[in-house]
């Protein structure tokens, strides 16, 4: 037998974690720098921080407190509270010694490998941890800027938009028209635009029932469109109209005063309108170069580490990963992945080939969820779908409802594995 | 027996605790990089809220289920859709690590 460097590593790693005393020496620990705390950055910190690489863990994020946007279309049709959805970052902090800096990141600079805080301070790493989330691409729509959000709503990240969309539907008359604007490929939650209408139409049905709901999407087919059409027919029948870009020629332009919206064709009035843009990765990606000319960040499909950048590694809904759709539970997954490679590294173990995997819960309505569940792995260079399963129309109501117990205990399940 | 045969002796009988050591703390580490796959579902804290609780299963029945559930005998598509990606050794694997976990938790 050949004893290879490799091998001669991963026996000494194995040693090295049995015998060291821990917590080890604070002096020689390695220093990891996670930019954004969302899905992807809070799991990876927490991952790391837990390892038996017992880096230095600092998590950088500026704000108090994280609203998911995944179960915010609950919140849209009056059955949760935000308050639910929203998760504080102390558990991180205490339980795991995870140093969270409420800050923003303003640069990174990879041959020095430090951040810049906007604060004025510089954190310096050994890995740096990119999780930007996303961005929207402003200018796509005619007339859909920044400024327009406060009136036309994304709410496409939870918070104040998701408020402020919530408060105009509660404001609408009855008999009105709520429009939603559908992204292209590749976006954030493929099937939220849809859950979305499936939720409003829920909520109009018991408070506004004859009201109606558009959607205008910039695509022709849309994630799991039989399980919608099945839904909508079932629960809402008449109440949701969706319009592919074929038929409409595409959405060109939105005034705000009128709330109307121009397609290649028609014009379209909004009682109420939520206008989700085109996604590219989030700003710091763009500003650090980590992002290439797709406008997502390429990454090494078994360590997640930029292909732009050494030492630095990009998850979450900012990257390119093949065939891995941009949900929660893949940014969470991502994130494991990368913490383990990121913890090999520093120790010298042996990398294990990571479980890339994806399952999302969909309410059709609050009694009715669908989920899909997604195998993937390393393959080529790039991250290919290896199983995939779909709920089916048809299934039993007894099956759908159970569905969406699962669903509720998968988000608390969920959030305790990140923030807990 | 000479005393430097004892010594030898002590000295090999440190060098198996230790090697063994090192292997239970290697398997306990993979098991535990297994079980992460896992906490995105299931708490791993011994409580549950809908998704059933995996700390405490016992190693027979968590291997008997994981082989229902990739055969499909049991349905769950998000379960076969796990099963698929663990072969025979990590299910082994991760059967061992839930199983101290529970251990560890009754102490």
């Amino acid at each position: 037998m050949t004893w290879t460097r490799r091998k001669f590593g991963r026996l000494a790693g194995a040693s090295v974690a049995a015998l060291a005393a821990r917590p080890a020496r604070s002096g020689s620990r390695a220093r990891v720098v996670i930019i954004g705390g969302g899905i992807a950055g809070a799991t990876v910190a927490k991952y790391l921080a837990t390892s038996s690489a017992r880096p230095d863990v600092a998590l950088v994020e500026p704000k108090q407190q994280y609203t998911t946007c995944f179960f915010s279309n609950l919140y849209l049709a009056g059955i949760r509270s935000l308050d639910s959805l929203t998760h504080s970052y102390q558990a991180l902090a205490k339980r795991y010694g995870i140093n969270v800096i409420h800050d923003t990141a303003t640069t990174i600079d990879p041959v020095a490998k430090s951040v810049a805080l906007a604060a004025g301070g510089k954190l310096t790493y050994d890995r740096a941890v990119v999780a930007p989330g996303i961005a929207f691409k402003y200018g796509t729509i005619e007339g859909y800027d920044e400024a327009a959000t406060q009136i036309i709503p994304h709410a496409w990240n939870a918070g104040a938009q998701t408020e402020l969309l919530r408060h105009q539907l509660e404001s609408m008359e009855d008999g009105g028209v709520f429009v939603i604007v559908a992204p292209p490929n590749p976006f954030r939650c493929p099937p939220g635009p849809y859950e979305r209408a499936s939720l409003v139409a829920y909520y109009f049905k018991q408070f506004k029932p004859r009201s109606k709901i558009l959607i205008l999407d910039a695509k022709d087919t849309f994630f799991e469109q039989d399980l919608f059409e099945d839904g909508w027919n079932r629960h809402y029948p008449g109440m949701i109209e969706w319009l592919p870009a074929q038929f409409t020629g595409g959405i060109k332009s939105v005034d705000t005063k009128t709330r109307s919206i121009k397609t290649g064709g028609d014009t379209f009035s909004a009682s109420v309108a939520n206008i989700i843009p085109a996604q590219v990765a989030g700003e710091l990606a763009q500003r650090t170069g980590l992002a290439d000319q797709t406008g997502w960040c390429p990454i090494d499909p078994l360590t997640f580490e930029s292909k732009l950048h050494s030492a630095i590694h990009v998850i979450g809904d900012a990257t390119n990963a093949g065939d891995m759709p941009k949900s929660a539970f893949v940014a969470n997954s991502q994130a494991k992945a990368c913490a383990f490679a990121i913890a090999s590294a520093l120790t010298g173990s042996e990398e294990m080939m990571p479980h890339l995997f994806n399952t999302c819960f969909t309410f059709l309505a609050p009694n009715d969820a669908v989920s899909d569940a997604i195998n993937m792995k390393p393959s080529g260079g790039s991250i290919k779908i290896t199983d995939i399963f779909f709920s089916q129309v048809g299934e039993s109501d007894e099956v759908r409802r159970q569905a969406a117990r699962q669903a509720d205990g998968w988000y608390n399940a969920f959030t305790q594995d990140v923030f807990g | 027996m000479p005393a430097s045969s004892l010594a030898a002796l002590a000295i090999a009988a440190g060098f198996f605790t230790l090697n063994t050591a090192a292997a239970v703390a290697a398997a306990n580490e993979r098991g535990a990089e297994l079980a992460a796959m896992c906490a995105s579902c299931h708490r791993l804290d011994g409580h549950d809220r809908g998704i059933p609780s995996i700390i405490g299963i016992d190693r027979q029945t968590f291997i008997e289920a994981m082989a229902a559930f990739k055969s499909g005998a049991r349905s769950s598509s998000i379960m076969h859709a796990v099963a698929l990606q663990l072969n025979d050794g990590e299910i082994a694997t991760l059967a061992a690590y839930l199983g101290t976990r529970a251990t560890e938790r009754k102490r």
